[in-house]
């Protein structure tokens, strides 16, 4: 990210979110972002994601430009190279533990999604799982659907906001095993948005951001 | 200020929904009252009056002064078949001598000569004249004796609006002034004379005045009103009556799925406001409390604006009945419609959000902390569907006024309500199950069909009751109109041609063949009256009708016929001529259970001098409305035909062929030219008036529908929105998330619509032959307009308004 902004209109005027980050994220490097509420963090993941397009300077992931391209492009540059765990799992309600993982392989438009879902849902400890409806999984094993989702597709990057935050102690500590471990597997390169002290220390790198500014990078 | 905000944007819909309820019943009932005022005015016009004795006596009873204490008015006429002389020929006439005040409904049309023009007149006529039927044109301008006296011959009788029930019985009419009658010395004891007296006013006096003449009618007298006054009229008023009822219902019903979808929609918004409030220590007591004072003012405002609505509503049908028929409906003055709309959006309202709301405020205040929606225990579902349908039966029954309608109607939609849900899951289920290889789209749909959390299936079964109530309207509209197109086809006779002797028959009909003038079978007429019923007097039996009495005294027109004639159906036994050698007589229906008549009865009649007697073998439907010959009693040829018998048949005679009459006239001097086609153009009108109406309230419960659709629509915004959001993040493209959307509406139309075709099918069939009366013919065309409709509806509305959602930003899925 070189000198990258995000301004939005509110009714008392223009807000700066961020200001001026730049930053770079290296190749198979597990990186932790922390702040305070409101600081911009959940904002910052997004731009580097490409989720959503900075105001000024420019994200650059896989080599491409982020900042110019249409949410379309981003899209496409997103696809089967990116993978997200949400704080709130995200699965589909009604669907079981493998059609939830099938469910971006399909998008992708991989033949083998079935196959490769089990698979996936294996490495996170399921095997036994992958027909229960979603629903009736717990919180920890809801956890790990998602992350068995992210992983299906292989990604470069995974970006995670918050992945334990809605879990107990325990159960937070296993998530954040499984997921330093599939990384180790994988050689996946990490973002990480978090509060928990854990998950902070077993980053490669702390960034602290406050009040949209990076304070340590 | 923000709280507000988002409190108003929770209770909009169910607010709209509300509004359209009050809408709906203040716009109905302001339009049925109006419509049926007018109906009732038009077929008053066929019986002159709204309300009519008819006696074969002078009248015993101080009718006049009490029909005058409740502010009726008061006309009074008598009629007698006299004979006129012609060239030195005598005629039958039915003579009618009238009073200053008739007609008390429609006007006399009179013209000074048969190529005349016809005008309406208010005027009756003068002492010392008389108007002549058209079939005694020669006679204008000429004095005519009748009894001691001699009127002149002032004006022809072009319209009548009371002639008589049995049109092809008419001798020809002349009209005189009752002052005159007296002096004719016709009315001698003994003579046979119809005396009639008729009133007329608003509905009230006339129920008061009706209920002081049950209890003091005396025998031989009966009563006429709208309701039996002719057959014809009857069957069109009374279904057209039901259908007005049927259609307001099933647009209520429509209405009222709109407030339980955004009921519950509400309290699903609620819940996450009630459990923080619970968390900070607010009693559910106290929750309650603003909620009902939330709804009250809720009531308040709907009820404001939807009076309002329902008012601006009736202009539009005002004005395309007055386009049609250059009549303005009649006003309705009062505060009913009002009081009835705001009596039902409160009940509506109260019934179906409140259980919600209670439920609402139940949220556990742990719902702060973990989100999980709040479980319903049974004795909650229990009150939810418990109070929805006290509040349908209460409101079904306050608009039918009639509990076994109410009930009726409340058994179709709880089926509905029950069986649906259940159907569309398990439809869900199996397709789930028949393919599991591939998740995207089709199963990932399917999935969220399913999920409970979403309400897809509860908003599914709410629609599909929707399209089932305006498939109802559609199917029994076209069901309705398409009977009485039957009965009134474009080439229904215009005349009748009576009075023809036995010998003439054949040459009439090879008169009218040879100039290719449509007729009916010729009938012969045999004129009889009842006067044994299983060998017991006609006299000394007790009736339990009302109108038997009138019915046994009554002189009838016997045929015989081979077969069956057309748009009759036997009912009950079988055709004549099936069982030879025994003497056997067809009954219209409406007379066999006028007379307590059934299969096997003996009839004995009397035909001039002699007797005969018939075993009763079939039972018959009659279309009264059709102007063909219709009869109430047919013998086998066998029985009558040594009888003394002039014969009629009904035909149909174009503009082109009227010169012909002349020279038919000319060679066929005895027969009688009845020109019926003014009464039909009256009965057609009703219908189109009908037809009309009837169309404006399938728009109204379009109209309605359109609502529950975006209602529908909305309460699954926010969960589609966080999908898309979901789906986006996950590389989605905008063609991937516009067909997910194109797949998810068109499944949930395609199993709406067929579902929605088979209820309405089957409620269809029954509304038709339980309800109207008339024959159901499955149409192919209930499941096209159903799965088509359904599919494109939901299809074009579902994307456009989740148009807002292929733009959706993947951050919301981060921020949610």
């Amino acid at each position: 990210m070189k000198q990258v902004g995000k301004t939005v209109d509110t009714p008392n005027g223009k807000l700066d979110i961020l200001d001026n980050i730049s930053l770079d994220v290296k190749y198979q490097e597990a990186v932790v972002i922390k702040g305070a509420s409101g600081s911009g963090k959940t904002t910052l993941l997004g731009l580097m994601a490409g989720l959503d397009q900075a105001s000024n300077g420019d994200v650059i992931l896989f080599g491409e430009n982020l900042t110019h391209q249409n949410e379309e492009q981003r899209s496409s540059i997103r696809a089967g190279k990116v993978g997200f765990v949400f704080q709130s799992f995200h699965l589909v309600q009604g669907a079981t533990a493998a059609q939830n993982v099938m469910l971006p392989l399909e998008l992708s438009g991989m033949d083998d999604a079935q196959q490769r879902a089990i698979a996936s849902l294996q490495q996170v400890g399921l095997e036994t799982k992958t027909d229960t409806l979603v629903e009736h999984l717990s919180g920890g094993e809801q956890q790990r659907v998602a992350i068995a989702r992210a992983y299906a597709t292989n990604p470069k990057v995974l970006f995670a906001d918050e992945p334990t935050g809605n879990l107990d102690a325990v159960t937070g500590r296993q998530i954040t095993d499984l997921m330093f471990h599939l990384r180790d597997q994988s050689g996946t390169t990490l973002v990480l948005v978090t509060h928990e002290q854990e998950l902070l220390e077993r980053g490669d790198r702390q960034i602290l951001i406050e009040s949209g500014k990076l304070l340590t990078n | 200020m923000k709280v507000k905000r988002a409190t108003i944007h929770s209770y909009w819909l169910m607010f709209i929904a509300t509004v359209i309820t009050v809408g709906i019943v203040t716009s109905s009932q302001l339009i049925t009252d109006r419509i049926g005022l007018l109906l009732d005015r038009q077929a008053s016009e066929l019986l002159a009056a709204d309300m009519v004795i008819v006696s074969s006596n002078e009248f015993a009873g101080d009718y006049r002064e009490q029909a005058r204490k409740q502010g009726l008015q008061i006309s009074q006429s008598v009629s007698l078949r006299t004979a006129i002389f012609i060239d030195d020929n005598p005629r039958l006439v039915e003579l009618k001598a009238v009073d200053e005040s008739y007609p008390l409904r429609g006007k006399l049309e009179r013209a000074g000569e048969i190529t005349g023009e016809r005008t309406a007149t208010t005027e009756i006529p003068s002492r010392g004249e008389v108007w002549v039927d058209t079939k005694l044109t020669q006679l204008v301008g000429t004095k005519l004796s009748l009894g001691e006296q001699s009127l002149e011959a002032r004006w022809l009788l072009t319209y009548e609006p009371d002639r008589g029930g049995a049109i092809f019985n008419l001798a020809p009419r002349v009209l005189m002034n009752i002052a005159d009658l007296s002096d004719t010395g016709l009315v001698v004891p003994g003579s046979r004379v119809r005396y009639r007296m008729m009133f007329a006013g608003a509905q009230a006096d006339l129920n008061r005045f009706k209920s002081w003449l049950s209890a003091n009618l005396k025998a031989g007298e009966e009563v006429q009103d709208l309701e039996n006054a002719r057959p014809e009229m009857r069957q069109a008023l009374e279904r057209t009556r039901k259908f007005f009822a049927l259609s307001i219902v099933l647009t209520l019903v429509i209405a009222m799925a709109a407030i339980a979808i955004t009921a519950r929609y509400t309290a699903n918004q609620e819940a996450p406001k009630v459990a923080m409030l619970r968390a900070f220590g607010i009693s559910q007591f106290s929750l309650l409390k603003y909620y009902l004072r939330q709804l009250g003012a809720l009531w308040i405002a709907a009820t404001v604006v939807g009076v309002l609505v329902g008012w601006f509503t009736q202009f539009p049908l005002q004005w395309a009945l007055d386009g049609w028929f250059g009549r303005t409906l009649p006003q309705v003055y009062g505060f009913r419609p009002y009081l009835t709309a705001s009596l039902v959006g409160l009940l509506a309202l109260a019934g179906f959000s409140l259980p919600y709301l209670i439920n609402a405020t139940a949220t556990p205040p742990m719902q702060v902390l973990r989100s999980g929606g709040n479980r319903r225990s049974w004795m909650r579902g229990l009150l939810i569907s418990g109070s929805a349908i006290v509040a349908v039966f209460v409101v079904l029954v306050i608009l039918m006024q009639s509990s076994i309608l109410a009930v009726a109607t409340l058994a179709l939609v709880l089926t509905c309500a029950l069986v649906l849900p259940l159907i569309l899951t398990w439809m869900v289920k199996i397709l789930l199950v028949s393919s599991r290889r591939r998740f995207w789209l089709r199963q990932y749909l399917l999935s969220r069909l399913q999920a409970t959390s979403r309400g897809a299936i509860y908003v599914m079964s709410g629609f599909s009751l929707v399209l089932i109530a305006i498939l109802l309207i559609a199917v029994v509209k076209d069901e309705l109109v398409g009977e009485w197109e039957a009965q009134l086809p474009e080439n229904i006779p215009n005349y009748f041609l009576i009075n023809i002797r036995s010998q003439d028959v054949d040459g009439i009909r090879s008169f009218l063949q040879a100039h290719q003038i449509e007729a009916s079978t010729p009938y012969a007429l045999v004129r009889a009256r009842m006067s044994q019923i299983n060998s017991v007097d006609v006299d000394k039996i007790k009736f339990s009708h009302p109108g038997a009495s009138h019915s046994v005294t009554h002189t009838y027109n016997m045929t015989y016929a081979d077969e069956i004639p057309d748009q009759n159906k036997i009912v009950e036994g079988q055709w004549l001529n099936q069982n030879p050698g025994l003497p056997q007589v067809s009954v219209e229906q409406g007379m066999a259970e006028k007379l307590d008549l059934k299969l096997g009865d003996q009839l004995t009649m009397t035909v001039g001098s002699k007797v005969l007697q018939a075993e009763i073998t079939s039972i018959r439907s009659v279309v009264w409305e059709n102007f063909k010959p219709n009869f109430y009693l047919i013998t086998e040829s066998g029985l009558l035909e040594s009888f003394p018998q002039t014969w009629l048949l009904s035909a149909l005679i174009a503009d082109h062929n009227k010169a012909d009459l002349k020279q038919l006239l000319k060679t066929y001097p005895s027969i009688t030219l009845l020109d019926i086609s003014e009464l039909m153009a009256r009965v057609r009108a009703i219908v189109d008036k009908a037809t009309v109406a009837l169309q404006f309230f399938f728009l109204f419960a379009l109209a309605s529908a359109t609502i529950v659709l975006l209602a529908a629509i909305q309460t699954g915004k926010h969960e589609r929105e966080i999908e898309s959001s979901l789906l986006r993040a996950l590389s989605a493209h905008t063609s991937q998330l516009y067909r997910v959307h194109v797949f998810e509406y068109t499944l949930m139309g395609a199993l709406i619509g067929f579902f929605s075709a088979c209820f309405a099918s089957l409620a269809g069939w029954a509304i038709s032959v339980y309800f109207f009366n008339i024959e159901f013919q499955l149409s192919p065309t209930v499941w096209i307009y159903s799965l088509v409709s359904a599919c494109l509806v939901l299809t074009l509305a579902g994307t456009m308004v989740s148009r807002r959602v292929y733009n959706i930003s993947p951050m919301k899925i981060l921020r949610s």
